[in-house]
């Protein structure tokens, strides 16, 4: 602070030369330390003209270090007409200049009682009042100052950390006894504070706000800060958190002690915003600003405010952005060295809700513990809720966090599809360093309405029950990887479902394999379903290699025949014929005419048969046996006998689809030769 | 002697396997790549003919195996799969189509230099400190989706072209696509250092 040097030095030097007509007074001085402050090389000249009023005062100074606040200026000047107002009394304004620093004005007034000094520059004033009676007291008054004032005395305290913008306004006193710590308090309003750190990885932005501030700077060790104030607006970024704040005020109080060798140690951290969050607890953070430790207790009574003010940078990240949430929460959290030692959530009446509809969740409550050492019991449960279209309801999860995973104490059932899931052995490793989530379990299905399933999923209306096990299925590496198999119990038979796999499950593109067998299912309640005419027979065959990517099928290997039965006629209508030939682009061969077709009702067969290779959008199709160029999809018996013959090979599978489509929707124009 | 000739040619026609040589079409996945990327990247800024840097065409490994059959005079059965590298399944270009949309809101932080182009093929923010705080939020979230975008890309051309293996062969073929029509003035990474195009 130079001002309080420079009127320091202005009395040495009055009381040296003292007022007499027409003489100059020219001083040097090496070296000047007071209070913190020390200037070196310090030139000094009074020219003062006979029978004059005032005269010319011109200061300069090599170098000006206050290293406690951490000021440092280069070759600063300051040349002012001094002037006599009253006896006892001196007083100079002229233009101060630094280093590389913006025009300013530095006015003095000197009187036995006080010492005032004002620095102005632009519309940024710092008045400078000091009493003779307490002159350990320096009383600053700020109106407008600009926070790049400050910048220095934040280098002091860290080093990585820049301010951009903003000013304060308010009144602060500095404290500098002989025999205590230097000490600074008082209270600014801040309006537009911006700052950042070199990294980048910490900002702040358009903070308005206010704060009491008390800073001591003790010499023997780190300096102590503790700061009270409210936030009005702003947002903040930290790491990945990104605070938008605004609306209501948050209240927050610290108190922080630097530790030798960088880093900090805070044992007093509050933050209160109102209902959506209030947080108190202490913290420790590195040299390089990360947390070393931390032990904070959270409790937000409006969660639904906690995605907008607090969450958005980490559901950006997620993949979800929107996320809405309701309820209210409170939660125990102690890191250590970096590493979650424990955590104790506890949660009433949460809803989560995807806003792509991915998920939800209703009537969230109970509690969540988790330890890294040791074993803990707890509680959730939940009303209800939903996976993609597949509603679910309410469970209960007895849970044990065991050596840093979380397990299910006992198998629990949930309700789903008119059936029940059954979830058993299941465990989740949070992610680590050096892997990511991995979740195990075992699941087992019990007749699940696949009825209910085809119409969350738009499909055609089937009937028939969903069942299995699966002992073991595990999620890693966004794979959810399933050993065992499924079997659905669908007309009347059954198709076993193995290999079954998903990637990305909640991700881009979802992505389901599995291999499907089809064993005796009735083709009469088929053609039903999929309004194809009517066939009677059963349906054997296998889909292997099956591949939907955001479900919609890329790629198998299917084979379906039918399979004589018994007792089981085998006919087929001449909708279905008219049906199955629009849609493989077959023709009508052998000893049937054509234009006979429209004659009979139906047919006697002996054979159905039909393949499908997909990929790469095209199906290649192969029927019983190759017939000439084409390929044979029905083979009939009997009289009228019927034989239905595929040509084209290379089927373009969006076409396809369009003719399935048209064919359920019966609109079908039948290709006759 | 004619005898045992005949039967240790028999027996060598007998555990004679078929060779079946898959190698990865280099150049096809790079023809590919500079399609979906040049769609992604758009040209705003009229692209030069992205010039693949060279070096990619050491990607083909073609086996090449004693083949008995040969001994019979049968050439050995080249199974070779499509050469061919398809990205036109309704995933990827619905994945491109979002890319690009989203690429058009990222492209002036690769202007400023504020994100650059990994060399795995992914996109990173080399410089925050170019981004206003709220813009570095939506970034940050724009970066990670398309990051997950670009992950399910380079997998499903590997898995719908029948080759799941082929998977980091793409990614390095995309990665080295990404920086070749990055516009001038754009940062990339090459060996862990960040480059100025």
């Amino acid at each position: 602070m130079p001002w309080r040097i420079l009127t320091l030095l202005l009395l040495l030097l009055v009381l040296a030369a003292g007022p007499a007509p027409a003489r100059t007074a020219t001083a040097r001085i090496d070296a000047i330390d007071a209070a913190g402050v020390a200037l070196r090389d310090v030139r000094v000249r009074l020219y003062w003209p006979s029978d004059a009023t005032q005269g010319e005062l011109r200061i300069e100074a090599a170098r000006i270090d206050a290293p406690a606040l951490g000021y440092r200026f280069a070759d600063v000047r300051w040349q002012c007409p001094l002037a006599r107002p009253q006896a006892d009394a001196w007083r100079c304004e002229g233009p101060l200049q630094g280093q590389g620093g913006a025009p300013l004005r530095l006015a003095v007034d000197l009187s036995p009682a006080s010492t005032d000094a004002l620095l102005a520059g632009g519309d940024a004033r710092l008045a400078l009042h000091r009493n003779a009676a307490s002159p350990d007291a320096t009383q600053l008054q700020l109106t407008r100052v600009p926070m790049l004032w400050a910048q220095a005395l934040l280098a002091n305290a860290w080093a990585g950390g820049r301010l951009a913008a903003g000013t304060m306004d308010g009144a602060v006193t500095l404290h500098t006894p002989g025999d205590r710590p230097l000490q600074l308090d008082g209270h600014l309003a801040l309006a537009g504070l911006g700052l950042e750190s070199d990294d980048g990885s910490i900002a702040l932005g358009d903070v308005d706000g206010a704060v009491r501030l008390d800073l001591r700077m003790p010499d023997d060790s780190g300096m102590l800060l503790s700061l009270a104030g409210e936030v009005e607006r702003g947002e903040a970024l930290f790491g990945n958190a990104y605070l938008a704040l605004g609306g209501t005020p948050v209240e927050f109080g610290i108190d922080a002690r630097q530790l030798p060798g960088g880093g900090w140690s805070a044992p007093r951290i509050e933050w209160r915003d109102a209902d959506a969050l209030d947080a108190r607890g202490s913290a420790e953070l590195d040299a390089e600003g990360g947390l070393r430790a931390l032990a904070i207790e959270v409790r937000s009574d409006a969660l639904a405010a906690l995605p907008d003010r607090y969450l958005s940078g980490w559901l950006g990240l997620a993949g979800l952005s929107g996320l809405a949430l309701d309820g209210a929460a409170a939660a125990q959290l102690r890191v250590e060295g970096g590493r979650i030692e424990a955590m104790d959530l506890r949660l009433e009446g949460v809803g989560i809700r995807d806003p792509r509809e991915r998920f939800r969740i209703d009537g969230l409550a109970g509690e969540l513990r988790h330890t890294a050492v040791g074993v803990v019991d707890s509680e959730l449960r939940w009303r209800g809720g939903a996976l993609y279209e597949l509603d679910f309801g309410p469970i209960r999860l007895p849970l044990r966090s065991q050596s840093g995973t979380l397990q299910l104490r006992e198998a629990v059932t949930l309700d789903m599809l008119g059936g029940q899931l059954q979830l058993d052995n299941f465990s989740l490793t949070p992610p680590r360093e050096d892997s990511g989530l991995r979740v195990d379990f075992g699941l087992a299905l019990d007749a699940l309405d696949v009825g209910q399933l085809a119409s969350a999923f738009g499909w055609p209306e089937f009937r028939g029950t969903l069942g299995g096990r699966i002992p073991s299925a595990r999620y890693a590496d966004e794979r959810l990887d399933f050993d065992g198999g499924l079997s659905v119990h669908l007309f009347d038979g059954r198709i076993d479902v193995g290999a079954l796999s998903m990637e990305r499950p909640f991700g881009v593109a979802p992505t389901l394999s599995a291999d499907l067998s089809l064993h005796d299912l009735d083709l009469m309640d088929i053609t039903g379903a999929f309004d194809f005419g009517s066939i009677s027979g059963r349906l054997h065959g296998r889909i292997d290699g099956l591949r939907l990517v955001d479900w919609t099928a890329t790629a198998f290997d299917a084979e379906l025949h039918t399979e004589p039965r018994r007792g089981m006629r085998q006919r087929i209508s001449q909708r279905a014929v008219q049906d199955i030939s629009s849609v493989g682009d077959a023709s009508f061969v052998g000893s049937l005419q054509g234009q006979l077709i429209g004659l009979f009702d139906d047919f006697g067969y002996r054979r159905i048969g039909i393949g499908c290779r997909l990929a790469n959008e095209v199906c290649a199709m192969s029927g019983l046996h190759s017939a000439g160029a084409g390929f044979t999809i029905v083979e009939g018996t009997g009289v009228p006998r019927l034989q239905v013959v595929g040509f084209n090979r290379n089927v373009d599978w969006p076409t396809l689809l369009e003719r399935l489509a048209a064919v359920a929707a019966g609109d079908v124009a039948p290709v006759v030769d | 002697m004619r005898r045992v000739l005949g039967i240790s040619l028999f027996s060598l026609a007998l555990c004679a396997c078929v060779t079946i040589n898959v190698y990865f079409p280099a150049a096809e996945a790079r023809e590919a790549a500079r399609e979906f990327v040049e769609n992604v990247i758009g040209d705003e800024a009229a692209p030069a003919p992205a010039a693949t840097p060279p070096g990619g065409g050491g990607m083909a490994s073609r086996q090449l195996r004693f083949d008995p059959w040969m001994l019979l005079g049968i050439g050995s059965a080249q199974a070779q799969s499509s050469p061919d590298i398809t990205i036109r399944t309704p995933a990827i270009q619905a994945i491109q189509s979002r890319m690009e949309s989203r690429f058009s809101a990222m492209r002036p932080h690769f202007d400023s230099g504020a994100l650059g182009f990994a060399g795995d093929g992914t996109v990173v923010v080399r410089d925050a400190s170019k981004l206003a705080i709220k813009d570095r939020v939506a970034v940050n979230a724009a970066v990670a989706d398309d990051n997950r975008d670009r992950k399910a890309v380079y997998r499903e051309i590997a898995v719908a072209n029948g080759h799941p293996e082929w998977e980091s062969q793409i990614r390095d073929v995309f990665a080295r696509q990404w920086i070749a029509s990055a516009r001038p003035g754009w940062w990339y990474q090459q060996g862990g250092a960040w480059k100025q195009k």
